[in-house]
């Protein structure tokens, strides 16, 4: 357990982003089941020779997603029920979401033509996926 | 007091210098022999040559076993151990004089059972001997403290140079005294007060001397 | 119980040409600290300080509770330090030395030094002499780790390694983890060992600690904003930004205590935020040397 986590040095992303996103694939994917026991802080740490409180940070917002559940003296599990969470992820969308708002205002684009736009920019890749096949 | 430590230390420098042990006895011996022979101009060569082994080893041995550590910076590995400033400064004069003892101690056999085996030397002769033996083991220890408390290579050379060259100094005064030097021809060996006194003397300037180099070694505030 | 592995408290230690003023240091038993700074800036003075080879003039140093340097005979016992300036006796084996700290520390663990050899490649029937720089360090380290100390002090336990004796190295250093009673201090040059392995950072520089936080707070305050400024902006003081960098119309804003609404506050002053980027810990090492060079020469 924990040895198939690999952290890239060339991936820009904070190291704990990078934990809980492997971590929340193993429960996506069901390698990792609900109530099952995973590496503790300080192991998974050890395994991945990265430090123990970038592994807690991890662990925390982890368990502020409601993907897994920290007890003290009893190490942690995967929860029963996890939401895959994606709280940070969300954020980051708001973020991107205003931003765009404020590019939008900035041009002089109306908000209902910004939505056009999306729903262009959503179609172009849609296409472009489908070339690929 | 953390004897074990020391006593690895020292136990150490005489594991480090065993060629150099090895050799200064070879040569104490080859000398040894040379001395017992009856011809003159053998037996001077043979005296020559003790001498020669005790200063070369006398010279060589501070810097080898004292500043060289500080020069190969082998002395950050010893101070990670559990041991203060001046028990290493303990450990490294026992380990030093200890080494320097051996040639020394074989001298002195020499001198003695020479003196007492030939009967065209008087006996008279040996405690004015003993009192000149132990004139290189003060020198020695001097040198010795000079090298831990200076720590540099320079000024043990310099104070090496210095007490080498004041021995006849230290000596003439020695003989003026005639109730010393009356007692030369004497058949037998006369452990008169003055003679004595001197001895006294120079065992208590050489518990002086580790005295002061301990407490200096005690009072450094870098150690490295 | 005094839960801190390492304190220094207002250290100070003055030489002809330099001078280690105020320093206060926390190390919390358990943790990794990496010191960063450049060369000459007082890590390996500090390191000397709390180990008790160098009396410090002012200011108080505990070291697993010990009171240093008067009882640096009992700490010692319980550390393990290693510095790339340590000497081996280059006339001896590594076997030689592994036996001369095995007969000093009871709690010499064989069975892990011999797993240390193989895993370092190092032979101990070879002399010291015959060793690559990269060997003898990892041969330094082993006679450290091998005791398995309660605190592990390294200057520098990197420099100078390629990459898989690194890597090797930071293996067994975050190896030591898994116990929490054990501590570690590592001083280094290379910001991505830091980065990786320290769970607090302390920043040093010219004597003075310039920084000394959690590392993942830390590496959150600072952020690199690109910006561009419309005709006719100017760009707003924040507080929390310590750099600007600009050219014509584009800008650089180095931020050391980044805050959610700065984009904002940019935003509204007529400058467009193009982008909020994380900084390496090295960008970070750069941009608070020259700042705290800038605010030593004004």
């Amino acid at each position: 357990m924990g040895n198939a986590f690999v952290i890239s040095q060339s991936d820009k992303r904070p190291i704990y982003l990078q934990i809980m996103e492997q971590i929340r694939q193993r429960v996506a994917v069901g390698d990792w089941t609900e109530g099952q026991a995973i590496p503790s802080i300080r192991q998974l740490a050890v395994d991945l020779q990265v430090s123990v409180i970038t592994v807690k940070r991890a662990y925390l917002e982890l368990e502020r997603d409601g993907v897994i559940v920290t007890q003290q003296g009893r190490g942690s599990r995967v929860a029963s029920n996890p939401g895959l969470g994606m709280r940070l992820q969300q954020q980051e969308l708001e973020e991107h979401l205003e931003q765009a708002l404020r590019l939008a205002d900035m041009l002089g684009i109306r908000h209902k033509d910004l939505e056009a736009r999306l729903r262009e920019t959503g179609e172009r890749r849609m296409e472009k996926e489908g070339e690929q096949v | 007091m953390n004897g074990s430590v020391i006593r690895t230390l020292i136990l150490k420098d005489w594991q480090l210098h065993r060629r150099l042990i090895m050799m200064s006895m070879v040569g104490a011996v080859i000398a040894l022999a040379i001395l017992h022979s009856r011809n003159e101009t053998a037996f001077m060569i043979g005296a020559v040559w003790y001498f020669v082994v005790l200063f070369v080893l006398a010279s060589m041995l501070p810097i080898s076993n004292v500043i060289n550590e500080r020069k190969k910076q082998t002395v950050v590995f010893l101070m990670s151990l559990p041991l203060s400033a001046l028990q290493y400064g303990m450990a490294k004069m026992v380990s030093t004089i200890a080494i320097f003892l051996i040639p020394w101690a074989a001298m002195v056999v020499a001198g003695t059972t020479l003196v007492l085996g030939r009967h065209d030397i008087p006996n008279g002769i040996i405690p004015l001997m003993l009192v000149l033996f132990i004139l290189p083991l003060i020198g020695f220890s001097i040198i010795a403290g000079a090298a831990l408390i200076s720590e540099s290579e320079g000024w043990t050379v310099a104070v090496t140079i210095a007490g080498n060259s004041s021995y006849w100094l230290v000596w003439y005064f020695i003989m003026r005294n005639p109730a010393i030097s009356g007692t030369l021809n004497s058949p037998v060996p006369v452990w008169n007060a003055q003679i004595m006194d001197v001895l006294g003397g120079e065992a208590a300037v050489i518990a002086l001397i580790l005295g002061l180099t301990f407490y200096l070694q005690s009072r450094k505030q870098e150690f490295i | 119980m005094n839960d801190l592995a390492i304190e220094l408290k207002g250290v100070s230690k003055r030489y002809p040409y330099f001078a280690l003023d105020n320093i206060h240091l926390e190390v919390p038993r358990g943790q990794i600290m990496g010191l960063i700074g450049p060369n000459g800036a007082g890590k390996s003075t500090t390191i000397r300080i709390l180990l008790g080879l160098v009396r410090q003039e002012r200011g108080e140093v505990r070291v697993l509770g010990h009171r240093m340097p008067s009882e640096q005979v009992a700490a010692k016992w319980d550390i393990g330090f290693a510095s790339d300036d340590m000497g081996l006796y280059e006339g001896m084996t590594l076997a030689w030395h592994m036996n001369f700290v095995r007969s000093i520390y009871p709690n010499w663990d064989a069975p892990y030094a011999q797993l240390l050899l193989k895993r370092f490649g190092l032979r101990a029937e070879q002399k010291i002499k015959g060793l690559s720089h990269g060997q003898r360090v990892k041969s330094t380290l082993l006679l450290v780790l091998a005791r398995r100390p309660r605190l592990l002090v390294l200057d520098e336990p990197t420099t100078g390694l390629d990459p898989v004796a690194r890597h090797e190295v930071l293996r067994e250093l975050t190896a030591v983890m898994t116990d929490e009673g054990r501590s570690v201090l590592f001083s280094s040059h290379n910001t991505q060992d830091v980065e990786q392995i320290s769970d607090r950072i302390t920043f040093i520089d010219r004597g003075r600690i310039i920084d000394s936080l959690d590392k993942e707070a830390y590496l959150d305050r600072w952020r690199r904003l690109r910006l561009e400024l419309l005709p006719g902006a100017v760009l707003p003081f924040l507080p929390g930004i310590i750099g600007i960098r600009q050219e014509g119309r584009l800008a650089v804003a180095t931020a050391n205590a980044f805050a959610a609404d700065m984009a904002n506050a940019y935003e509204s002053a007529g400058v467009r935020v193009k982008s909020v980027e994380a900084m390496t810990l090295e960008e970070i090492f750069v941009a608070n040397v020259e700042r705290s060079r800038e605010e030593v020469e004004v």
